[in-house]
């Protein structure tokens, strides 16, 4: 999963996700607004994936905090990507979204989410490409669209819209000669 | 990270590469054969035909001493059959690419680009060559004067180019974390274009769905632990 210095990764873990704590810890109460007193059990905070993860999953069953999946992958979000794909404002769910999902899938199995993010990946790149290959797609009638596109996306985006222009670079310098 | 070139080929760089096609040429003044590494080019003897690669033929056509003959595809009536074979015939895939001309039986014999004559004279006129693109593009701008009706001819690559693409970027919809698209006819010039976009495509459904392969594979292996051994996959690769 990325090297150690990917700076997407890195950010990715530091997505919130919603937890509740299993035990009540003195002293940690901050994390919900309450400074100075304890967390008791069964408050529902939000921590950073990386730290999430080590405390859900390092200590099996007896584990002080249980995850729940984010918001941005509720059923909500997915029954809107079912229904339309190229609607959804995937920035505003998750920057990150779609490696969210991955790591969110690593933690939990859960096929649903799988099929609705590949097929709304697939849907989406395809709208992608049109904007990417067309050479004022990213100012006109895409840019709604595009400010909707999450790290990932845009990384495809860059990498179409780059070779486009080597491809419109080289055939207009051979017109020049 | 480190190289801030994305991997594979830019479009100067499949152009060079394009310069080994050989094309005909017929020859307005005499020269000698010239050793090159690749080996001797024949001696030009006007009015006679002959075979040269791309780039010397570009050098001679600036300096007025050959026309360049072009290939039977880039005329404007075999341009427009391909054309139509790809609008109507081959909607989802490519118009497949020219066949080999037949073996001698020798074992090292090439069979690719650019060492078949797939730009001569002599090429099929009804298929596109690997470099089709490039030396279309080339001729078109180096030697417009020898082709039969340049602006028809530029029309009709620019249609094709847009059919192609388009048929490219359609592909992707079919594309699964394990699947691929059909790229059978695909010029250099359009793998170069296609290359950052559809491996990064593919890359992406393929993080998707590592949680899914991950665990087909634990429920593999479990199987397999729990006696549905390989005695049971023989016999499916049996049938």
């Amino acid at each position: 999963m990325g090297s150690y210095y990917d700076i997407d990764s890195i950010l990715t873990d530091s997505q919130k996700v919603p937890c509740t704590f299993e035990l009540s810890v003195p002293g940690l109460g901050y994390l919900s607004g309450n400074a100075g007193g304890d967390m008791k059990q069964g408050t529902r905070c939000e921590l950073p994936l990386w730290l999430a993860e080590m405390l859900a999953v390092s200590l099996g069953n007896s584990a002080p905090i249980t995850l729940d999946i984010p918001d941005a992958l509720s059923q909500r979000v997915l029954n809107a990507l079912k229904a339309s794909p190229r609607s959804v404002d995937l920035r505003g769910q998750a920057p990150h979204f779609y490696r969210l999902g991955t790591r969110i899938l690593d933690l939990f199995e859960d096929e649903e989410i799988v099929d609705v993010l590949t097929e709304s990946f697939k849907k989406r790149a395809a709208e992608i490409a049109d904007h990417a290959y067309n050479p004022r797609g990213a100012l006109g009638e895409g840019a709604d669209f595009l400010q909707g596109i999450d790290e990932s996306e845009r990384e495809l985006f860059r990498a179409a819209h780059s070779s486009a222009k080597a491809m419109r670079e080289w055939m207009g310098e051979m017109k020049k000669k | 990270m480190a190289l801030p070139l994305p991997p594979g080929l830019t479009p100067p760089e499949v152009a060079f590469l394009c310069e080994m096609e050989l094309v005909t040429v017929v020859p307005r003044q005499r020269l000698e054969g010239l050793e090159l590494l690749g080996g001797t080019t024949p001696e030009l003897r006007p009015p006679y035909r002959a075979v040269l690669p791309l780039w010397l033929a570009l050098l001679l056509k600036r300096q007025r001493r050959a026309n360049i003959l072009p290939p039977p595809w880039l005329h404007p009536s075999s341009l427009d059959t391909i054309l139509r074979l790809e609008t109507e015939v081959h909607k989802e895939t490519f118009s497949p690419p020219p066949l080999f001309p037949p073996s001698n039986n020798n074992l090292h014999e090439t069979r690719s680009a650019p060492f078949l004559p797939s730009c001569t004279a002599d090429a099929a006129a009804d298929a596109l060559p690997y470099h089709w693109l490039e030396v279309g593009e080339i001729l078109l701008d180096a030697a417009p004067d020898d082709l039969v009706e340049p602006d028809t001819v530029r029309r009709l690559m620019r249609d094709l180019r847009e059919v192609r693409m388009a048929k490219m970027r359609a592909g992707v919809a079919v594309l699964d974390g394990g699947a691929v698209v059909g790229l059978k006819g695909v010029g250099g010039m359009e793998v170069s274009e296609g290359r950052a976009f559809i491996s990064g495509v593919i890359d992406n459904l393929r993080k998707i769905g590592a949680s899914r392969e991950q665990s087909r594979r634990e429920r593999e292996a479990e199987e397999r632990e729990n006696g549905y051994d390989d005695a049971d996959e023989d016999e499916d690769m049996g049938l």
